[in-house]
């Protein structure tokens, strides 16, 4: 752990905890005072190291003295070697053997090996052999008898095979069972489950961003995606700690590739975060990373020590740079930048790596946990969280944007259906408008005007009382007229007419003609615009009353009916006589006038056919068919020109 | 005083139009005034007192409307010819009077002529009638046909309404004929039959109109329960 275990001495008693980088300190620092606090344990400084057989550097004499080495020990064996036997022998002393089982704990200890107290077995660790390679990342711990341990000198004996590789035995203690275990458990999780939890941390960031990058085609994503699928692979390099022999250098080479790839990402990522997506420093990024792999793989992984030293910190520097840029960016304002979490974890990842370095060359102690393990995950996390956040910050404003769209169309909605009342209702009022215009207009045209030309006779004193009666008389035809019009439901044209025809027929027979009423072709149903019927029947009257008054004839003939169909259909009167014509003079009479100026205004067509002695026909010719809305109008605006122009006159 | 006259009363509220008609009567040899009413109630007295051929009637009253007369009437006593007196554009009101059992109608305004030959056109079993007149009975028996069986649209409920329709296919087309202004001389011509067939058809139609109505209110008047069976 951060326990001073490097070539200076310290006091074991009282380990210092040791202020190396503080995002590093706080996390453990916890862990580290409950461990020290009881730390009734004992720590080993010194081995001595011997060959044994079957080495071929054993010693003749096993008894011999070995070497002399002080932990932490870190020992590399260049690739090709064969499998070693080596004996390291570590010495403590007790003042009083103890009551309680007690036990030794490996720390950082690469190889496994039999382990013996005093000349007496406690137990194996699974060790390298021809066919298996081990690299134990995680702490080992084997309890010991308190039977087998003596007052004053005791020896702890560890022999062990390695093959080629870096080898590790950072720290040995031993203690009392339970402070041992203590120590242990913090170890094994900041060692082995701290890297399960950052490959499970990569696995769900994989997946996610994965996700996101097949759905939407997301830059980010997908780096972010890569990153951590590398550091997955990291991880499960770095778990797997038993393999067979053959498949060694390939989980090295993963390993590196994985660093490596993660390490290029990552800066790949920063740059683009910060809107620097150069295609030329990208691939030279990714040159780069792909380097150390190569050279590893092109020298069978004797290269591998080497690159640890040179090559690696150039994967550390590229990050650096990436995050300096970031920064950078940071400070200047209106410049997409990375956000600010990604920029601590990034500084955070750098201190970590440079720490780790520090280990590998050892400057700092070995037995530290790899800051990486931690830094990695959080880089991850780091990367995630403003995404996410983004991602759900999007997703609220979808649905707030929907809500609003909603809300908008609803009230889109309520103002088109009040529009359309109010449309509806102008239109009624209108539709009302005309009718009184119609009304209004016709008692103008009719019975108003006849009134009014009446009383001037009557104040005349010019009028007889039979006179008086026939005025009247034809007052009330007028009227008689607008009310059959406006009763006449659906324009009920014919019905009217008919009436009309009973109202005149007795009349012409008193004068001595007979009337013949010919509606056989006329259909049930006549579709004519209400505004027609009654200067229609005002026509037919009119025509009727010049017949009756001045043709003299003996039969007056009315023929109604329809010719033609669809569009060019068209109602047809004829009202025919056998009189005696319409002298030349009298053709532009006032009668004949007014029928003409009401043909006029309703768009129907007047033929007057008259010869003396033979009779007269007046025939009328109104279209049928789809009412023409613009002719309508421009018959409402004359007919209203006309009221005014009237009104100006009298 | 004649057996032959034809013995006509007057309900009128009107002085005026009371005074010309009761003139018109008794100027014409052939008819007798047997009395004149100017309300509901002098009306129904007269009815009860008097025997009569015609009733002239007018439906606004000052106590109430001349319908209840017209049905009390036609019931009570079925060979009376009523008529009412009506002013133009009344038609709504002329087909709810010949429903009533009304079986003609006559202008307030019409000449002296024209009252003496509408009278003798009804007693002489025919039924003056407008073309405006004519196109209401119509759209009321459509109406009708309409009415009853219009909740329903199953077969046997659109046989029904044929039988709501108590005109026969002559009496429809008569009425269609009238209804475009032709008179009975000419409608007589087109159908081959007499004009005086014709008004005939058309004081059938009136009476079946009536027979109809009432049948209708009888069977209204069960249904809730005024009637009972």
């Amino acid at each position: 752990m951060t326990h001073c275990l490097n070539r200076r001495p310290c006091i074991p008693a009282r380990p210092s905890p040791s202020l190396r980088t503080l995002g590093r300190a706080a996390l453990i620092a916890l862990a580290l005072h409950a461990a020290t606090a009881a730390a009734a344990t004992l720590p080993i400084k010194k081995l001595e190291w011997s060959y044994v057989a079957p080495d071929a550097q054993a010693q003749a004499d096993p008894s011999a003295p070995g070497t002399n080495f002080e932990l932490p020990l870190r020992w590399p064996t260049e690739e090709g070697t064969p499998l070693r036997t080596v004996a390291m022998r570590l010495r403590f002393g007790l003042p009083a053997v103890p009551d309680r089982t007690w036990a030794v704990l490996l720390s950082h200890a690469s190889e496994g090996g039999r382990l013996s107290i005093n000349g007496k077995y406690i137990g194996t660790i699974p060790e390298e052999s021809a066919w298996r390679h081990v690299a134990w990342r995680r702490p080992q711990m084997l309890s010991i008898d308190p039977s087998l341990l003596l007052e004053g000198d005791n020896e702890l004996l560890i022999e062990s095979r390695f093959g080629p590789g870096a080898h590790t035995l950072a720290r040995v203690e031993v203690g009392p069972q339970g402070e041992i275990w203590n120590l242990y458990a913090l170890q094994f999780f900041f060692e082995h489950t701290a890297t399960w939890v950052g490959a499970t941390v990569a696995l769900i960031t994989a997946l996610i961003f994965g996700a996101l990058w097949l759905e939407r085609r997301e830059a980010i994503s997908r780096l972010l995606a890569l990153a951590a699928l590398f550091w997955l692979t990291g991880c499960a390099a770095a778990l797997v700690e038993i393999m067979p022999q053959g498949l060694r250098p390939w989980v090295q080479l993963a390993s590196i590739a994985a660093t490596a790839g993660f390490m290029a990402t990552l800066a790949i990522t920063l740059m683009r975060l910060s809107s620097l997506a150069r295609r030329r420093e990208e691939w030279l990024i990714c040159g780069y990373a792909a380097l150390g792999p190569a050279l590893c793989l092109a020298s069978s992984l004797r290269a591998e020590p080497y690159l640890q030293l040179a090559w690696q910190p150039g994967l550390l520097l590229i990050v650096g740079v990436a995050t300096g840029v970031g920064l950078y960016r940071r400070t200047q304002a209106g410049v997409a930048s990375p956000h600010p979490l990604v920029l601590v974890a990034a500084v955070i990842l750098l201190c970590a790596g440079l720490l780790d370095y520090a280990s590998v060359i050892g400057l700092n102690s070995l037995d530290g946990v790899p800051a990486m393990n931690f830094a990695g995950p959080l880089m991850l996390l780091a990367l995630a969280a403003p995404l996410i956040d983004g991602f759900i910050k999007t997703m609220h404003q979808a649905e707030l944007a929907r809500v609003e769209l909603e809300t908008r169309v609803r009230e889109r909605e309520q103002l088109l259906k009040r529009n359309f009342e109010r449309l509806r209702e102008s239109e009624r009022v209108k539709v009302e408008a005309q009718e009184r215009q119609r009304i209004m207009q016709d008692m103008h045209d009719g019975l108003g005007s006849q009134l009014m030309s009446s009383l001037m006779l009557v104040e005349r004193g010019a009028v007889s009382n039979d006179q008086f009666a026939q005025i009247l008389r034809e007052s009330i035809d007028d009227m008689r007229l607008a009310i059959d019009a406006l009763a006449a439901e659906d324009a009920d044209l014919a019905a009217a007419l008919g009436n009309l025809r009973f109202r005149m027929e007795p009349r012409l027979r008193a004068a001595g003609m007979e009337l013949t009423w010919d509606a056989r072709r006329l259909p049930e149903e006549l579709g004519l615009h209400p505004d027609v019927v009654l200067p229609i029947l005002r026509i037919v009257q009119e025509a009727l009353t010049n017949a009756l008054k001045h043709s003299r004839a003996r039969a007056v003939r009315v023929t109604l009916g329809t010719e033609g169909s669809g569009e060019s259909q068209s109602f047809d009167i004829r009202i025919a006589d056998n009189g005696r014509g319409i002298a030349g003079e009298r053709v532009g009479g006032r009668g004949l006038l007014n029928m003409r100026n009401r043909a006029q205004k309703i768009g129907a067509q007047l033929k007057l056919e008259t010869a003396p002695n033979v009779g007269t026909t007046v025939h009328l010719r109104t279209r049928i068919g789809p009412a023409n809305p613009s002719t309508r109008g421009q018959q409402t605006v004359l007919n209203t020109q006309a009221v005014i122009e009237r009104a100006r006159q009298q | 005083m004649s057996a032959d006259q034809i013995s006509i009363i007057i309900v009128e509220d009107e002085p005026e139009f009371r005074r010309r008609f009761a003139q018109i009567i008794d100027s014409e040899p052939t008819m007798r005034l047997a009395g004149v009413a100017a309300n509901k109630r002098e009306a129904q007295a007269l009815i009860d007192r008097e025997d009569f051929d015609v009733m002239l009637i007018d439906l606004g009253l000052p106590d109430g409307t001349g319908i209840d007369l017209i049905r009390n009437v036609s019931q009570r006593k079925p060979d009376v010819d009523i008529m009412v007196v009506t002013v133009f554009g009344d038609e709504q009101h002329v087909v709810s009077s010949i429903e009533a059992g009304a079986t003609g109608y006559i202008l307030k305004d019409s000449t002296p002529a024209d009252v003496i030959s509408c009278i003798r056109l009804l007693r002489a079993g025919g039924s003056p009638v407008s073309p405006v007149v004519a196109r209401s009975v119509l759209r009321a028996i459509r109406s009708r046909m309409g009415g009853p069986g219009a909740t329903s649209t199953s077969a046997p409920a659109r046989s029904a309404n044929a039988e709501n329709n108590p005109l026969s296919a002559r009496e429809t087309e008569i009425l269609q004929l009238l209804a475009k202004g032709m008179s009975f001389n000419e409608i007589g011509e087109i159908l081959g039959i007499s004009p005086h067939t014709v008004t005939a058809h058309i004081k059938k139609i009136y009476r079946k109109l009536a027979v109809h109505s009432r049948g209708e209110a009888v069977y209204e008047a069960s249904q809730m329960g005024l009637l009972k069976t």
